[in-house]
């Protein structure tokens, strides 16, 4: 009799965990592919933990410059049969032209509990999962800054590298940010090229110039500052006190998806708890409220960060450039 | 030299020339022209409806002509200095007695192999303030000095520099099939060195000039490495930059007006050839005899010649290559390297915890040999329609060839995206997302480096063989491969190698197309660089170099099954 209802008892609990197992499968199975513009060893290092918790879900990266998964993805949306299911790129301003054209997926249900206002969209379309940061990294060898208007002081002359907003979407949006400010604005960025500051194509480049001493101050992410100086280069990087410009990296899932139920939970790891402790493990501020920041990096709520209207950025972005260009040539 | 530019009729046989004739016409129609096609569909036909606003905008646009002219001066003066460095080496190599040729050969030709912001990033270094040797010298600029070479003339040099091995190489395939027998005649009529060189020589090699001048130029109008690292901190905007400015705007209209501007810069390409054919014309260098000239005793002026030889040596290859190598054994970018830092940690990752590096050599060998002996076999029929049977409607095709290499790499690969995504008609398949898309892009790009040497090598050889091959029955298929082939072999062979160095380590195709295990070495350096790696991704560009030095030799124990004086090393 006993033994009976065991056996039931296990069946039972066979047939539920089953149905779990089931459960889960049905949602997370299959393959789904990421573009990102995110540093190669760190995207590998988040699938292999989102892998270890959804074992059933192959995930496919293709990994580029931001100017390159876009143009990519472009292609393929004119093709008429977009690959990828979910996105990872820099800046909300391209998510936001990509949700203006229809193209990104509403996840109503996401959890953002843990998030302030600024770092997902109302509609639920895209969500920042980290704040990157531009601020001012500088040899060692030179005074330290504190204001972004040590750059334009005359001790500064000829020792300023910045990327350019004309190539890098991540520098337009600094530059939209800053001009927008009304102790900086335009005079600022005019006190900058009167100073010789010099414009290069990206954040890799600026890195290389500071950490080489063939310039004493870069403007650049945290990140490449801060591992740079963990790496043993003479530089260090300081938050200036007006703030800094920041973007989020946000995470997308396309409409076409075909495997939106695998997307969703892997947009749901980048948003839990776990995932922004990873962020924080590979030297990244989370965008989540409780998650502490990594070693050497402020409190994410002490981080002053300037304000910007992404959709100011993108209707401004063709006079912002222009101007720019007048100023810096190119 | 027979009769100078006639060209005898030569009625194709019935039945035999449409066949090889429709392969070879469909193979550059497919590679080359169809993406350029839907490219152009792209600039004025966006979303199906006919709309010239983002031409019109592109064209009344100021910044597009000041663009196109920079271009246009950048690349022109750019292929004068590659001229000067390529075509007096090859010329050096040639016709004179200097000591280890083929070594200097092989040096010449691997500036080709680094990356062209590589040699960039080694002479910013060398004229910069934190330069060891201008420090050294006590000549370093305060910091903070300006680097002279962020200006038009560092990206002048810089052009020079890097397109010099494709004038040599074309020059070297020249001197190859130079007839002995015109020279010694010039100097039986008592001729002077000089004069022989001036009467004889130079103008039997100048198709192989002409074809070396074309790939330096068109080379030069769509590079971009070299005007991105140089040109946006010294203000300098070429077509190419402009066009990836326009690909980084974040508005949604980018397709459309970087395929307008890609027809300005496509335009300026075909203008060169148009040049090219403008010159060519009327020139008729035909000879029979081959097998270079007996090389001129330099005597007491073989040291000092030989130094200079070395001299450029030393600027374009050990130059780049000492400061890549000072990277690949620094800790990290900004410690100094000195005998207690140098570490071999970097070689450690990418070979053993990178796993990605070794699939992307592997990848990239495949698909640069591929492209390479595709193309070289392919450049041989087409030169010969070209050349000898006059194919006008080929000509044509090959034009799109010129354009397909003169656009951005970025550009060709959206290209490429829009024709490959959806399966093959017929096939019913997509190549898409694998390694075979890479190929085809690689044979799009690359067929016009293979096809100018051959072009050239068709130009140079005497027809009446194949006559009389016809007269006695042979069949073109035969005719080609015992006539038109061992004549053009060592431009052939130049020419798929000019393609193997340049897609070994090809970069701004394959970073819009590569997918998960289909990764190239360019990528893979790419990755590292924009991670912030620089001295893992100097690691694999150095591994890279002596990948390429290694194939070389391989290469030449099996020389001598090949017919003589193909590899361009070879004595």
């Amino acid at each position: 009799m006993s033994g009976r209802i065991g056996g039931a008892a296990t069946a039972l609990v066979l047939l539920s965990a089953m149905a779990v197992v089931s459960d889960a499968a049905w949602a997370q199975s299959g393959k789904i592919t990421l573009y990102t513009s995110q540093p190669d060893k760190i995207a590998a290092d988040t699938v292999a933990a989102f892998r270890a918790k959804h074992a059933g879900v192959e995930v496919d990266i293709f990994r580029s410059g931001t100017t390159e998964v876009m143009n990519k993805l472009q292609a393929e949306f004119t093709a008429g049969d977009p690959r990828a299911d979910l996105l990872l790129i820099a800046d909300a301003v391209s998510m936001e032209a990509l949700k203006a054209a229809g193209r990104l997926l509403a996840v109503t249900d996401a959890d953002v509990s843990a998030y302030p206002e600024a770092a997902y969209d109302r509609d639920r379309t895209y969500f920042g999962t980290k704040l990157i940061t531009t601020g001012i990294m500088y040899n060692t060898a030179a005074k330290k800054p504190t204001s972004w208007k040590d750059l334009a002081d005359p001790s500064a002359k000829g020792q300023i590298v910045m990327p350019s907003p004309l190539y890098s979407g991540a520098a337009a949006i600094h530059m939209g940010a800053l001009t927008s400010d009304p102790t900086l604005g335009w005079d600022y960025y005019k006190a900058l090229a009167q100073n010789g500051a010099v414009a290069v194509q990206g954040n890799g480049a600026v890195a290389n110039a500071v950490r080489r001493g063939e310039k004493m101050y870069g403007v650049i992410v945290e990140f490449m500052a801060i591992d740079a100086r963990a790496k043993g280069a003479p530089v260090d990087f300081v938050f200036p006190t007006e703030g800094v410009t920041a973007v989020t990296e946000p995470v997308a899932i396309l409409k076409a998806s075909k495997n939106p139920a695998a997307a969703k939970a892997f947009l749901a790891f980048l948003l839990s708890k776990e995932g922004q402790e990873l962020a924080a493990k590979q030297g990244f501020l989370p965008a989540h409220k409780e998650v502490a920041p990594p070693a050497g990096f402020p409190k994410t709520a002490d981080v002053k960060i300037m304000p910007m209207n992404i959709k100011a950025v993108l209707d401004q972005d063709a006079a912002n450039k222009r101007r720019f260009n007048e100023l810096f040539g190119g | 030299m027979t009769a100078a530019g006639r060209r005898i009729p030569f009625s194709l046989r019935r039945g035999e020339a449409p066949a090889v004739y429709v392969l070879i016409a469909g193979f550059v129609g497919v590679v080359c022209l169809w993406p350029l096609a839907r490219l152009l569909l792209e600039g004025v036909l966006p979303g199906g409806q006919v709309d010239l606003t983002p031409l019109r905008r592109v064209l009344d646009d100021p910044a597009t002509w000041r663009a196109a002219r920079n271009s246009l001066r950048a690349a022109a003066c750019g292929t004068l200095l590659s001229v000067l460095i390529g075509a007096s080496t090859a010329l050096i190599v040639g016709l004179t007695d200097v000591r280890a040729k083929p070594v200097l050969v092989l040096c010449l030709i691997l500036p080709l192999m680094i990356a062209p912001q590589v040699t960039a990033l080694a002479w910013l270094q060398v004229l910069g303030p934190s330069s060891p040797l201008l420090q050294a010298l006590g000549l370093a600029p305060p910091p903070g000095t300006r680097n002279p070479l962020y200006s038009e003339g560092g990206i002048i040099l810089l052009f020079g520099i890097q397109h010099a091995p494709l004038v040599f190489l074309a020059i070297r395939a020249g001197l190859r099939r130079l007839p002995q027998d015109m020279v010694e005649a010039a100097h039986a009529c008592g001729a002077r060195r000089w004069q022989a060189v001036a009467t004889v020589v130079l103008p039997l090699l100048a198709p192989a000039l002409i074809a070396g001048v074309a790939l330096a130029f068109v080379s030069a109008i769509g590079n971009f490495g070299i005007p991105a690292l140089l040109g946006i901190p010294g203000r300098y905007t070429v077509l190419t930059t402009l066009i990836y400015q326009r690909l980084a705007g974040l508005g949604p209209s980018a397709l459309a007006e970087t395929a307008s501007l890609s027809l300005v810069l496509g335009a300026l390409a075909i203008a060169g050839l148009g040049i090219q054919g403008w010159i060519n014309r009327g020139v008729d260098v035909r000879a029979s005899a081959a097998m270079g000239p007996r090389p001129y005793p330099l005597g007491r002026c073989r040291l000092p010649v030989e130094i200079l030889c070395w001299a450029i040596v030393f600027l374009v290859l050990v130059l780049p290559i000492s400061a890549l190598f000072a990277t690949s054994i620094t800790p990290t970018i900004g410690v100094r390297l000195s005998a207690a830092t140098a570490t071999l940690a970097n070689y450690g990752f990418v070979l053993i915890d990178h796993a990605v590096t070794a699939r992307a050599f592997r990848n990239s060998l495949l698909l640069a040999g591929g492209a390479a002996t595709l193309l070289a076999i392919v450049a041989v029929p087409l030169a010969y329609f070209i050349v000898w049977r006059n194919a006008r409607g080929l000509r044509l095709l090959a034009a799109a060839a010129e354009c397909t290499y003169a656009l951005p790499g970025v550009v060709l690969a959206i290209a490429c995206i829009l024709i490959f995504l959806n399966p093959l008609p017929l096939l019913g398949w997509s190549i898409y997302g694998t390694v075979w898309i890479i190929l085809a892009a690689y044979l799009s790009r690359f067929l016009i480096l293979a096809l100018k040497p051959a072009i050239a090598g068709m130009q140079q050889s005497e027809r009446a063989f194949e006559e009389a091959a016809v007269i006695l029955g042979a069949r073109m298929t035969t005719r080609l491969v015992t006539v038109v082939v061992p004549l053009v072999a060592p431009a052939a062979v130049a020419g798929g190698l000019l393609v193997f160095l340049t897609a070994f380590n090809e970069l701004t195709v394959s970073a819009l197309l590569w997918s998960t295990g289909a990764e190239t070495l360019g990528v893979v350096v790419f990755s590292l660089e924009q991670s912030g790696e620089s001295t893992y991704a100097a690691a694999v560009a150095v591994l890279t170099v002596l990948a390429t030095i290694g194939l070389m030799l391989f290469a030449s124990a099996f020389a001598r099954r090949l017919p003589a004086g193909t590899l361009p090393w070879q004595a």
